[in-house]
């Protein structure tokens, strides 16, 4: 199942620490020898301040207890610089830490410097060093810490090159340490600075969004009502514009949040074409599971593959997230996903079909019969479907109900009235403000 | 030679008086030049007998011969008048006038000899004719009716003279004319004729036959005399020049000698009575005495700019040899500048003319006139248009075209040379020369010129050197002072694919370039990949780059590069299955029935106008050449059979409406016409075939229809051939099923879907998949039944009223649509919270706008003649149509903010389409737009 893995894909355009996530749970579901990924794991803390960290893994990676040298130096590196950082910035973080001092502060930026410059001696040096503290924070694996400072940093900070990068940090420390609150509101933030800033060059802008895009993902399916935001994010012009060129493997949670998610069908279909287009260029299980049901009506495809959209989403680390009940552990969104899909087939199946045998519609359901039968009546009984099953052939026969054509007509015809209405009015308000002026 | 002059005197007695009586009209007697040997035969064979009669004669002859050659010398003195003015109308009444007379004169004087005077008329006349048609300006500014006694007096001339031909020519040669300035021109004219016989091969064999065939009495060795006459002239000047040289020693030639005499050859230039073939070799010669680099250099410049000047016409290419030549000074001037990197070439700034006099242990900056990049155009210009003029059948054409290596190995080393100077955007437009060379060519001509050029360049090279030394065995007596090893390579290299050059030089060029060459380099690319099957990156090559919308700003050329590229690309999407996509790309090419027009394939006749000689000559040069042809048989053939398959179940489905939803109004039209027709014969042109095959297909059967169009002709030029043919058959039979169902379902209760599988040798899923996209879609009002595999047919019949009513309600909302756009319009917008069916009414108003007027569909196909000033009322319309069309749908359509891709072109801005109007998406038939536009 290797194959359907997007984790390269990803990973790229993520925070080296937000690969961590990832690649733990790669680990956890054997997909990749274990020594690869403990590798992947040290280099990608090679570049990180987390050194502890990559010993441990080193001493497991080689069942070893010594520590290459050039670690043990770098860790003796890190804490020095460390030290010097802290320094720098001790004044202001003693000056946040105290809670009376900081009452003094107000809404005014320029009002604030100007009086942490004038009563604490604290000037444009010090505020960099508490950015560039953060970033060490950060980098040494301390969150928390991180996210405090830049918060501190973002409301101190006039360059707005630098307080966007901070935005980034922030995220990213929320992100790990799962806040997903406070995570949602950061990329909130961070969207309308992207949108609203002028990129040098529209190619930056369009990273910038990949990215965002990216990071989101932890968010999204984490936050309980991630998947409404994920299609209100990706499914914008912009941003989808952006998936098109640079990231198509975006679309698998783009298409998985709009199955599970029923209340998006006028995006749905819209979202159908893009599918097709990008056909070219990303195809999965879940794509191609969509492409059956709604383009090629091929439903004995689509079962199948349904069936692989189960193990795709089983060893996708963002849609594959796992929840712990006592002792069982389930995959809350693979449940939602089947029934859905299932839905998905019976829909427009019935759509088609006047009469429909049980046995052949369990099958294309992945039911057996009896669950496939309770399941219809749950469905004739919850009004969703308008049919009968006739026992005695073990058939479901739809009851087509065409509007008639003077239902039609008035159909046509109702909407006029409101709109003129409505034009009336417009035009109206319009002739009497000139007048009122 | 004076034997023969001689003879023909006194074998001819009457001779002697015309010229005799010519001798008054003239003021001087001419004075031979001394350094003209050949006699002036006349004069020599006339005086003996002249010198004692003379005076009596005159006075005694008052016959009708005087009178008529007084008539006719008065004629001429008209002729002088209205040369002076440049009045071409009299000119023509007066060259008429003079025909008249010579025949009375020949009747009078009773012999076969012409007139001198007469010749001399002609010989005037031809000269101002040459000296009229090289000047461009001054025939622009001529009045029409100037102009047009002007073609018709070129025409006339050109036929008259063909008689006198040798005589003309003998009079040039020894040119008994009364005034000096006269004399001037016919030498440099002289030159002038001569050029033209040597780029004209062709023009060289004619004056050959008919001299021989007229001049029997003349003498047959004269034909050759008249050829070698003017090189012996020439040569004897070229010894004087070298003469001049080599009065000097090779020790005592200076700096400045070579450079006086630089300047005093180029000041030459252009002017009358240079030679520029002469003026070539002058300065070829001063390269190899040139005392140092840099004036080499300098001097370089001069030959390849001087070789330029041998073609002065426009219409005309380069001679072959002296291009080559050309290209190989290029070359040397390459070796120069690797060899001496000091030395910079600019032509932005003013000169100290003293700069070449540094020498080769200068070390500081040397700069030089020039511009490589200007001359590397210039080259590939000329190659184009050698390419434009040769008869492609014929084997100098493919001669011509294994030259290009020649020209690609130029390329690249500029191209090298001004990257390691720095100069990127120079070397931007060069690579795009090189990619203009390169983007046709599939992969199998890539590989064949891959190879050509690795076996034949050294070939080639040397025997372009020898040739030269061949030519200069006299100039080759000294040494050049300044050897100039081959520094740069000869040979052109080409990586293994023909994408991998492309996208090194594409991704430079994007890099670099400006709006222009980044342009035409990503419609290159566009087609380079859509030659390679990638539809899908083409694509979006093109919509990313905006250039559907900008295309209409931009120059010709550039306009027929990008319908080249959309073509190409309708070629592609058909080989790889997406017929609408294919018929999208194409369609609009057949709209206006212009395709060679706008492909520059060959010049389209066009009943209602009239091209001016100006137009047409424009067009002309516009021409692609041959090889680069892109089939346009296979092209009509696509883009007819794609129409077919979306237009035949389109008909089927709205039989009673048959004004709604025209996909393809070309083909509605032309099947129109085949209905018409009384009877049809087997199917013969494309047309017949596609028409032959609707018939058939609108009854079902696809097999019929699908035999006919695999009879073509063309399909063997598709590559893999089969697959596209499988292709097409899968797709014939899929349309068939969906005409026959859209035809007789409501003939059927229900009907078996075994039976349509045995019908339409369908494989089962395949039909039930058809057939359910049709129920989804509510093509077909049927449906399913499950357990028998029947499809159940729910026909409602409308009643006429009920059929009425909905027509009433769809009119209706479309009338609210408009009043609330209107008003929109008027009190601005955004202030409508406007339901959801607002969309649909914008796709109704683009289809509306795409349907309504054929013409407006036109409007993505660049039209080529709004720039030319075209004066048909309609024509004038179609223009500004088609921009209120783009600001109707366009803006929603196409404005997909994308943008990146690799290394993508990004002038373009991104960010728009945030809140741009859904685009009509719901149209998928008549714009680009559709290929991807489900989003704006």
């Amino acid at each position: 199942m290797a194959e359907y893995d997007l984790t390269p894909r990803i990973a790229p355009n993520l925070d080296r620490h937000l690969v961590f996530p990832l690649l733990e749970f790669l680990q956890e579901r054997q997909l990749y020898n274990d020594n690869h990924i403990l590798k992947a794991k040290i280099d990608l803390l090679n570049n990180t301040n987390m050194v502890d960290y990559a010993m441990d893994i080193h001493k497991t990676l080689y069942q070893t207890e010594d520590v290459p040298q050039d670690m043990i130096e770098r860790r003796a590196d890190v804490v020095a610089r460390l030290k010097s950082l802290e320094d720098a910035a001790a004044p202001l973080v003693a000056f946040l830490q105290n809670a009376s001092a900081v009452q003094e502060l107000k809404a005014d930026k320029h009002y604030n410097l100007q009086l942490l410059n004038d009563k604490y001696q604290i000037g444009p040096a010090q505020i960099e060093a508490l950015y560039q503290y953060g970033k060490f924070q950060f980098e040494c694996g301390n969150y928390s810490g991180a996210a405090d400072y830049l918060y501190q940093y973002r409301a101190l900070c006039t360059n707005s090159e630098r307080s966007l990068s901070a935005l980034w940090g922030k995220l990213a420390a929320e992100v790990l340490m799962q806040n997903w609150d406070i995570a949602l509101e950061e990329l909130n933030r961070l969207k309308e600075m992207i949108d609203s800033k002028n990129f040098s060059s529209p190619m930056n802008q369009v990273h910038s969004r990949i990215w965002l895009m990216h990071w989101s993902l932890f968010i999204f399916f984490n936050h309980d009502n991630g998947r409404t935001l994920i299609i209100d994010l990706f499914n914008q012009d912009k941003y989808l514009n952006a998936i098109q060129t640079g990231a198509p493997h975006l679309l698998r949670y783009l298409a998985t949040a709009f199955i599970v998610n029923k209340r998006k069908r006028p995006q749905f279909k819209d979202f159908l074409k893009v599918i097709q287009q990008e056909q070219h260029s990303f195809k999965d299980p879940i794509t191609e599971f969509l492409a059956c049901v709604y383009v090629n009506y091929d439903f004995d495809g689509a079962q199948k593959k349904m069936r692989e959209c189960e193990e795709v989403i089983l060893n996708d680390p963002f849609i594959g997230k796992r929840v712990e009940e006592s002792n069982f552990s389930t995959v809350p969104l693979r449940d939602e996903f089947i029934e859905n899909a299932r839905l998905f087939i019976f829909e427009t199946y019935c759509r088609i079909h006047e009469r429909i045998d049980m046995g052949v519609l369990a099958e294309k359901l992945n039911l057996n019969y009896e669950e496939a039968e309770r399941w219809i009546v749950n469905l004739i009984r919850g009004s969703k479907l308008d049919a009968k099953i006739d026992s005695q052939t073990g058939t479901v026969i739809m009851e087509h109900n065409h509007p008639n054509v003077y239902e039609q007509l008035i159909e046509h015809t109702k909407a006029l009235n409101s709109r003129t209405y409505k034009l009336v009015t417009q035009i109206l308000e319009h002739a009497q403000a000139p007048a009122a002026h | 030679m004076a034997s023969r002059f001689w003879t023909q005197g006194n074998s001819d007695s009457d001779d002697d008086e015309p010229t005799d009586i010519d001798e008054p009209s003239s003021d001087t007697e001419p004075v031979d030049e001394p350094t003209n040997n050949t006699a002036n035969r006349y004069i020599a064979g006339i005086h003996p007998d002249d010198s004692d009669d003379d005076d009596g004669q005159k006075r005694v002859v008052k016959s009708a011969k005087d009178k008529r050659f007084d008539e006719m010398a008065s004629t001429v003195d008209q002729i002088k008048n209205a040369i002076k003015i440049n009045d071409w109308v009299s000119l023509q009444e007066t060259f008429d006038k003079i025909n008249k007379q010579l025949d009375k004169v020949m009747r009078v004087i009773e012999s076969q000899k012409i007139p001198n005077l007469y010749i001399k008329a002609l010989v005037m006349l031809e000269d101002f004719l040459a000296q009229a048609s090289s000047n461009k300006d001054a025939k622009k500014k001529m009045s029409p009716t100037n102009a047009k006694a002007f073609n018709s007096m070129k025409q006339k001339l050109k036929k008259n003279n063909k008689q006198y031909e040798d005589l003309i020519i003998k009079f040039r040669e020894t040119p008994q004319s009364e005034e000096e300035k006269f004399e001037d021109d016919e030498d440099s004219d002289q030159y002038g004729s001569d050029d033209d016989e040597i780029i004209e091969p062709d023009q060289l064999k004619k004056p050959e036959p008919v001299s021989d065939s007229e001049t029997s009495e003349l003498g047959n060795d004269r034909p050759g005399d008249d050829d070698d006459a003017p090189w012996d002239q020439k040569l004897r000047k070229k010894d004087r020049l070298l003469e001049k040289m080599f009065m000097k020693k090779p020790s005592e030639i200076t700096w400045d000698t070579v450079n006086n005499k630089f300047k005093e050859i180029l000041e030459a230039r252009g002017r009358k009575g240079t030679g520029r073939f002469e003026q070539v070799e002058q300065f070829t010669f001063l390269t190899k005495v040139a005392k140092t680099p840099a004036q080499k250099l300098q001097i370089l410049f001069s030959v390849v700019s001087a070789q330029f000047d041998v073609n002065p016409g426009l219409s005309g290419h380069m001679p072959i040899n002296v291009w080559k030549k050309c290209v190989q000074n290029m070359l040397v001037i390459l070796d120069i500048l690797v060899q001496h990197p000091n030395i910079k070439v600019d032509d932005s700034v003013e000169l100290d003319e003293n700069e070449s006099k540094k020498g080769d242990d200068y070390d500081g900056p040397i700069h030089v006139w020039g511009n490589l990049v200007a001359f590397l155009e210039k080259i590939d210009a000329e190659f184009f248009k050698s390419l434009q003029c040769i008869d492609p059948h014929t084997r100098e054409y493919v001669e011509r075209l294994r030259d290009e290596p020649l020209f690609v190995v130029l390329a690249q080393n500029v191209q090298e040379y001004l990257e390691s100077i720095g100069d990127f955007k120079a070397s931007s437009k060069v690579a795009l020369k090189r990619v203009e060379l390169i983007y046709y060519k599939p992969h199998e001509v890539y590989e064949a010129t891959r190879k050509l050029a690795e076996l034949t360049v050294d070939g080639d090279n040397g025997e372009e050197v020898s040739e030269e030394s061949k030519g200069f065995v006299d100039t080759r007596i000294i040494a050049p002072f300044v050897v100039t090893p081959e520094l740069v390579a000869r040979k052109p290299t080409f990586p293994e694919n023909s994408r991998t050059l492309m996208d090194v030089l594409v991704s430079l060029i994007y890099k670099y370039g400006d709006e222009r060459t980044k342009a035409r380099a990503m419609l290159c690319d566009i087609y380079h990949h859509a030659l390679l099957d990638e539809f899908a990156v083409a694509r979006d090559l093109l919509l990313m780059s905006h250039l559907q919308e900008n295309v209409h700003h931009m120059d010709i050329s550039t306009q027929i590069l990008f319908n080249r590229a959309m073509s190409q690309l309708g070629l592609c999407a058909f080989r790889v299955g997406l017929v609408s996509e294919a018929h999208g790309c194409l369609s609009e090419l057949y709209s206006g029935g212009r395709v060679k027009e706008l492909l520059a394939q060959g010049v389209s006749q066009n009943r209602y106008h009239e091209k001016t000689p100006e137009q047409e000559r424009l067009e002309r040069r516009r021409q692609m050449p041959y090889h680069m042809h892109i089939n346009l048989e296979l092209l009509e053939s696509v883009h007819l059979t794609s129409a077919m398959l979306l237009e035949v179940p389109n008909m089927a489905a709205n039989v009673h409406d048959a004004k709604r939803k025209i996909i393809s109004k070309n083909f509605r039209r032309l099947l129109e016409v085949s209905e018409k027709q009384t009877f049809t014969g087997p199917p013969e042109t494309v047309r017949d075939h596609v028409m032959a095959a609707t018939r058939v297909l609108i009854n079902g059967d696809f097999q019929k229809a699908f035999d006919i169009i695999a009879s073509l002709e063309v399909w063997k030029f598709v590559k893999n051939r089969d697959t596209v043919l499988e292709m097409l058959k899968d797709k014939i039979k899929e349309e068939a099923l969906r005409t026959y169902l859209f035809t007789f379902s409501s003939s059927y209760d229900s009907l078996s879907v075994d039976q349509l599988t045995n019908f339409f040798d369908l494989s089962l899923p395949r039909a039930h998949s058809i057939v359910s996209r049709m129920m989804i879609n509510e093509e077909l009002h049927a449906s399913w039944d499950q357990p028998t595999g029947c499809i159940i047919f729910r026909n409602v019949e409308l009643s006429r009223v009920q059929a009425l009513a909905f027509q009433l309600t769809e009119k209706l909302s479309i009338l609210a649509e408009s009043n609330e756009r209107a008003s929109e319009a008027r009190l601005g917008g955004g202030g409508l919270d406007l339901p959801p069916r607002r969309r649909d009414g914008q796709d109704y108003a683009a289809a509306a706008a795409g349907g309504g007027g054929g013409t407006s569909s036109g409007g993505r196909w660049q039209d080529l003649s709004y720039s030319q000033t075209r004066q048909g009322s309609g024509r004038a319309g179609y223009g500004g149509r088609a921009l209120s069309f783009n600001q109707a749908g366009g803006s929603g359509g196409y404005s997909r903010g994308r943008g990146m891709g690799g290394g993508g072109y990004q002038n373009s801005s991104r960010t728009q389409g945030g809140s741009a109007l859904r685009g009509p998406h719901g149209d998928v038939s008549t714009r680009m737009v559709s290929l991807r536009g489900v989003r704006a």
